[in-house]
């Protein structure tokens, strides 16, 4: 491994532009997740077209790259303007957005800032060990019925995240789930919900849902505050965390990164399930659970770092499988094809040098985050002073131009704006945009491998012979083997998430109600 | 006369239609003409736009990719390619059909053009409704296995044991409604009476992934989109679905000596432009896109995907009539698996 990784290294940074184009990555990643409105996939969708001119390993070099600074990047704007860069930022608004409104952004940020390259850097080294055995053991034993039942067992736990209530929770999942059933089916090729408008039969693109859901709606619901006079500009500071303030989350720290490598493996949900049960356990874990939300600085730490941990895990997923483990990585997809490369377990069989420079970038991009963020804090927390009236305008045309960059087609603008409006009225209700945003690409992931898993097992998924209980993976321990019914397992792990949810949600419903 | 006699009776003419378009495109790389490439009126004066209804990693991708730059190395004239993948090629096609007929704006499309016209025939039809400037890619299908299988070995003892499995067996496909590749299924089930799951995947690599991975049983796939397994051992051909042995498999029975008598149907990709488009451009960009098939560029990313297996080249005329026969097949396919063709 260490061999690969320095002749990865080598590549990297033998090679004069690879190396421009490895610092453009870092900081394009950092700003475009740091502009409110715009974000990595931003980014990452304008660059797309012009990266068929690169190399491959330079290509797909340059979104891991992204991924990494631009998961990091997004928790400025989460923090300074409760705008998370993209949903896996979402939790860090819960705490970073009243640390700014309280004159603690500097901490807040700079918490951010070295919490994700721990987080990272860790997450890079055990995905440097773990992914080829991963993709080695995968091609064999992960098929249609068993990411189907990862599908089922993420929506399970994703139905607890953002909204209200699990109600609100499930509501919004659906939501997204029936969205991104518009368009051809995957199996047989027939339109649905369509009604004759042929651009829809390419199906709802999950990029302009996440700018309206996220970008869009923020603009209005600060509009609307301006309108009505209750509007407050954040607060300008520039004080940053003591190490000993820092030294004493260490414990949310180590929690943070093994939440967050787990739920990056997951394919589809990634390091947004990672932020929100991390910061979900760091306020079960806390003897003071009411200082959450009101800006502790816990919070921030619990969320940034499991994220960004989960950024290598969830190349697992990718490399391994072929399955995107979000919105960038899915990106990341189509640049692998624009080189005639497929994502999946042959890519390392094809193409392990491409593999090995990808690798060592990550691990030197997540190293860069600490000293290029902490240089680039200072100049970010100006953007506080940009008078919300000249900010706005700016938002919502860069949101525009990365939502019609996404497939060139006017449609996705036009999704882009409805779920922005949408999004304006859920979230006022409540609901999760997170949720819906899970929805709709776990949704498309799940339908077509429900079909083929249900095809491979011949219709019958419950035989003992070929259906899940007969589909057993051997697991090698040091001492001997065990063979597991994977699917079968994560199914009931998602039955008992869902059975625990709503157990929950019909205990809490008559304090609700009050 | 039956549709299988039908079928049969059309083998012999689609060789031959095939092997003369060999002799056709041997005759144009060798006559073309530089002073055929003078602009008329200046056109182009600026960059042509591509549309490609697929990705831009798929087959569609890459030969419109290899295409661009090859007439780009022959005229100097550049070609920007505008994906619009979605709806089997019909966003794409709607998108094209909607732009001006001023020559500027090309179309790369498959056979699914023409397939979607035969099954719906308000569906553009790319022999009337566009010009086809050339085809470039002319492909079969066969029937890969892996190298180390070890319950069957060939075409006879894969169907054996297909049939003793008792509808438990699998191949992995791309089986959308009406596709080549689902017709030609039938085909073979109808002509060997085998029962065999057909598991459909719309990405190549889980496709190939899960039969390397023991996933399923056997791969329906052209050879070109799996050459780097063939190349690595990993997978291997028992069945060509092709009405005599390419020389590039010379190993592989076809399905006609296998004792099917279908007639084979073939993937093939080309390049349009509007039929309205004013004559002398169309003209300009036949010579353009024709004479890019001849460069070196072009022939060597052919040969990378064993499009040099069969004739590939088809020009203008060549092109219409592999589309209308292709149209009229298909038709008729629809018609005998009771589909409804409008």
């Amino acid at each position: 491994m260490i061999d690969n990784f320095l002749a990865g290294t080598q590549a990297l940074f033998s090679d004069p532009f690879t190396i421009f184009i490895f610092i453009c990555a870092v900081i394009g990643g950092m700003l475009f997740g740091a502009i409110p409105g715009v974000s990595m996939l931003t980014l990452a969708a304008i660059i797309l077209p012009f990266t068929g001119a690169l190399e491959p390993a330079q290509a797909i070099m340059l979104f891991a790259v992204i991924y990494c600074t631009g998961t990091y990047g997004g928790a400025i704007t989460a923090i300074l303007f409760n705008i998370p860069g993209s949903a896996e930022n979402a939790p860090t608004a819960f705490d970073g957005y009243p640390m700014t409104q309280n004159g603690q952004a500097g901490k807040a940020v700079g918490s951010a800032v070295l919490c994700s390259a721990i987080g990272g850097v860790a997450s890079a080294l055990v995905m440097m060990a773990a992914t080829e055995p991963i993709a080695n053991w995968a091609i064999s034993n992960i098929a249609a019925p068993e990411i189907f039942a990862l599908v089922f067992f993420g929506l399970a736990v994703a139905s607890s995240v953002g909204g209200n209530t699990i109600w609100k929770g499930w509501l919004s999942v659906i939501l997204g789930v029936m969205i991104g059933t518009v368009g051809q089916d995957p199996i047989d090729g027939v339109n649905r919900y369509t009604f004759d408008f042929v651009d829809l039969a390419a199906g709802i693109a999950f990029v302009p849902v996440i700018l309206g859901l996220f970008a869009v709606s923020e603009v209005f619901t600060q509009a609307e505050k301006k309108a009505v006079g209750t509007y407050n500009a954040p607060k300008f500071s520039l004080n940053f965390p003591k190490f000993a303030e820092l030294w004493r989350e260490k414990v949310a720290v180590l929690r943070s990164i093994l939440i967050g490598f787990f739920c990056g493996i997951l394919p589809g949900i990634g390091a947004t399930l990672a932020a929100f049960m991390s910061y979900g356990e760091a306020v079960r874990w806390s003897k003071n659970k009411e200082e959450f939300g009101r800006g502790k600085l816990e919070g921030v730490i619990s969320s940034e770092t499991a994220n960004n941990a989960a950024t290598g895990a969830a190349m697992i997923p990718l490399l391994a499988l072929g399955l995107p483990g979000g919105a960038l990585t899915a990106i990341m997809v189509a640049a692998f094809e624009m080189h005639d490369l497929e994502p999946g377990p042959l890519v390392f069989w094809n193409s392990p040098d491409l593999i090995w420079v990808v690798f060592a970038a990550m691990f030197w991009a997540n190293l860069s985050i600490l000293f290029i963020g902490l240089l680039e804090t200072k100049t970010i927390l100006y953007l506080l002073k940009i008078p919300f009236q000249f900010l706005a305008p700016l938002i919502l045309l860069l949101a525009t131009v990365g939502a019609y960059l996404t497939r060139g087609l006017v449609l996705d603008v036009l999704v882009m704006f409805t779920a922005g409006i949408v999004g304006f009225l859920l979230r006022r209700s409540g609901y999760s945009m997170a949720g819906l945003v899970l929805g709709v690409i776990l949704g498309k992931v799940g339908e077509g491998n429900y079909a083929r898993g249900m095809q491979m097992m011949h219709f019958e998924p419950f035989s003992v012979s070929t259906g899940y209980f007969g589909r057993l993976a051997p697991i090698d321990l040091a001492f001997t083997t065990i063979y597991l019914p994977i699917g079968l397992l994560l199914l009931i792990g998602g039955l008992i998430t869902l059975a625990a949810s709503v157990w929950a949600a019909l205990r809490a419903r008559p304090s609700q109600m009050s | 006369m039956t549709f299988r006699t039908k079928t049969t009776a059309g083998i012999a003419t689609f060789a031959a239609t095939l092997m003369l378009s060999g002799a056709a495109f041997a005759a144009q790389c060798e006559t073309a003409d530089m002073a055929a490439m003078d602009k008329p009126g200046g056109f182009p004066e600026r960059a042509l736009t591509m549309i490609v209804p697929y990705g831009p990693g798929g087959g569609s991708g890459q030969v419109a990719r290899a295409m661009a730059e090859a007439v780009t190395a022959v005229t100097k004239v550049n070609i920007n390619r505008d994906h619009k993948p979605g709806g089997s090629g019909t966003v794409g096609m709607t998108a094209y059909m909607a732009t001006p007929a001023d020559g500027y704006n090309v179309l790369e499309h498959i056979d699914d053009a023409s397939s979607a016209h035969a099954l719906d025939s308000s569906k553009p039809n790319p022999a009337e409704d566009l010009i086809p400037l050339v085809t470039s890619q002319v492909t079969f299908s066969q029937v890969y296995i892996r190298t180390n299988e070890t319950r069957f070995t060939d075409w006879k003892s894969f169907v054996a044991w297909v049939k003793a499995q008792g509808g438990k067996a699998s191949i992995a496909n791309v089986s959308k409604e009406g596709s080549m590749e689902r017709v030609s299924m039938k085909f073979i089930t109808d002509a060997t009476g085998m029962e065999i799951q057909q598991i459909s995947f719309d990405k190549g690599a889980p496709r190939y992934g899960a039969l390397l991975g023991g996933q399923v049983d056997a791969l329906f796939e052209q050879p070109g989109d799996v050459r780097k397994f063939l190349d690595a051992k990993k997978f291997k051909p028992i069945l060509t679905i092709f009405s005599e042995r390419p020389a590039a498999f010379p190993d592989t029975p076809t399905h006609v000596e296998e004792g099917m008598s279908f007639a084979p149907l073939v993937r093939f990709r080309g390049f349009y432009v509007h039929a309205k488009a004013p004559a002398d451009r169309v003209k300009w960009l036949q010579n353009a896109f024709q004479r890019a098939y001849c460069h070196d560029s072009y022939v060597a990313y052919n040969k990378s995907k064993f499009m040099d297996a069969i004739p590939s080249y088809r020009d203008t005329a060549g092109s219409k009539e592999l589309i209308t026969k292709t149209i009229g097949q298909y038709r008729e396919v629809y018609k005998a698996m009771g589909l409804k063709v409008k």
